[in-house]
């Protein structure tokens, strides 16, 4: 009884959230999805990847719209995995109204050829989310090029590398 | 001027479509508990049913070990080479379950989390390693039950020589292993190396730029 009454008091302000929000999870599938069928499957997809993420971490506002813009491109990223497995893919944008497929067409024609990260730094940006931010979402930092990295002192050397391997997965 | 253009077709989508309608609450109650990874990333169910068989499987041996010991049988030797094997292969798969720890799998950057899956995938594939040894004891124990009632001179033989045994067991051990490298574990390691793949081309893109 508790812990349904608990659930229920923190369930309307996830779900009013990811209604709120579902425009930024129909942007993503503008990028990632060829047909209706695969569009309709990363949404719900999304949806759901969003709603266990904030569930996992009961936090403020900011933070849960950090958690559905990282459910957003994790699910693309494996939406992406998924049809690179499948051994005969349709790529050709097949929409059921003519209108999206029109709009759908002539905007992955202008993206064509990109690649993913690049996909994901065009929905950050049509998604105005500061410059600052992407590296928490992409987790990749703006490091030094590979040039400037050789020149750089090397780093303090590691005496148990191979037990640290063994110890620690990640 | 490219961003603009792309601006105007990203625009030019209208409003409402059949594509883009607002989510129902009704559609939001069924898809707010639904599981969003799928089958093949999903690993936590046969995880857990793994560590429920080796749990068992344990038990019982080391119900068995015990009389073994007590009773000083021939085969406590196999049983306590078995014990500590199921001991560290349930350790490995609790391990595992822990680290992979689902709920909070996809609140991770995309790299992290692209990182994590592989690790996942790497270890999970390791653990067949485990099913096969596992097998390979269980194997020999039906050896050992089937000579028992075929003919007992061969059974005598056998259960009073643990280097035989221990032989047989890696014999059956490796035969399993090879079985499985070529019957479940290419979908697993095709999966492993395409996000591997994905991982380093985005870093490669990264480090492009």
């Amino acid at each position: 009884m508790n812990t349904s009454s608990k659930r229920s008091g923190c369930e309307p302000d996830l779900r009013s959230m990811l209604k709120n929000q579902h425009k930024k999870v129909y942007s993503i599938c503008r990028l990632f999805a060829h047909n209706y069928q695969e569009h309709q499957r990363l949404f719900t997809n999304i949806i759901a990847a969003a709603s266990q993420n904030i569930r996992s971490r009961k936090a403020n506002s900011d933070d849960k719209q950090t958690m559905l813009l990282r459910a957003c491109i994790n699910m693309a990223a494996l939406h992406t995995i998924s049809l690179e497995l499948e051994s005969a893919h349709d790529a050709t944008i097949q929409f059921k109204s003519p209108d999206y497929q029109r709009s759908m067409s002539s905007f992955r024609e202008s993206v064509r050829g990109i690649s993913d990260l690049e996909k994901f730094r065009l929905f950050l940006e049509l998604e105005k989310v500061p410059a600052d931010e992407v590296p928490a979402l992409t987790g990749l930092t703006n490091r030094p090029s590979v040039k400037k990295q050789r020149e750089a002192p090397a780093p303090a050397k590691n005496f148990i590398p191979y037990l640290k391997e063994k110890l620690i997965w990640s | 001027m490219e961003l603009k253009k792309l601006l105007q077709h990203w625009n030019s989508f209208p409003e409402i479509s059949m594509e883009e309608r607002p989510i129902l609450s009704s559609d939001l109650e069924k898809i707010v508990v639904k599981n969003p990874l799928s089958d093949a990333f999903y690993l936590r169910k046969k995880l857990l049913w793994r560590i429920g068989i080796i749990t068992a499987l344990w038990l019982i041996d080391a119900w068995q070990l015990r009389a073994q010991w007590k009773t000083d049988g021939s085969e406590w030797r196999m049983d306590g080479a078995l014990f500590v094997l199921l001991a560290y292969s349930l350790y490995f798969h609790i391990r595992l379950l822990l680290f992979a720890d689902y709920p909070t799998l996809l609140a991770l950057p995309l790299v992290n989390f692209l990182g994590k899956l592989e690790i996942i995938l790497d270890k999970f594939m390791w653990s067949f390693k485990f099913v096969s040894a596992i097998a390979g004891f269980y194997l020999m124990f039906l050896v050992e039950w089937g000579l028992s009632r075929l003919s007992t001179g061969a059974y005598e033989s056998l259960t009073h020589n643990d280097w035989y045994k221990g032989l047989i067991v890696i014999f059956l051990a490796i035969s399993i292993d090879i079985l499985l490298l070529h019957t479940l574990l290419p979908k697993y390691r095709k999966l492993l190396a395409t996000v591997k793949k994905y991982r380093e081309g985005i870093f490669a893109k990264a480090q492009n730029k």
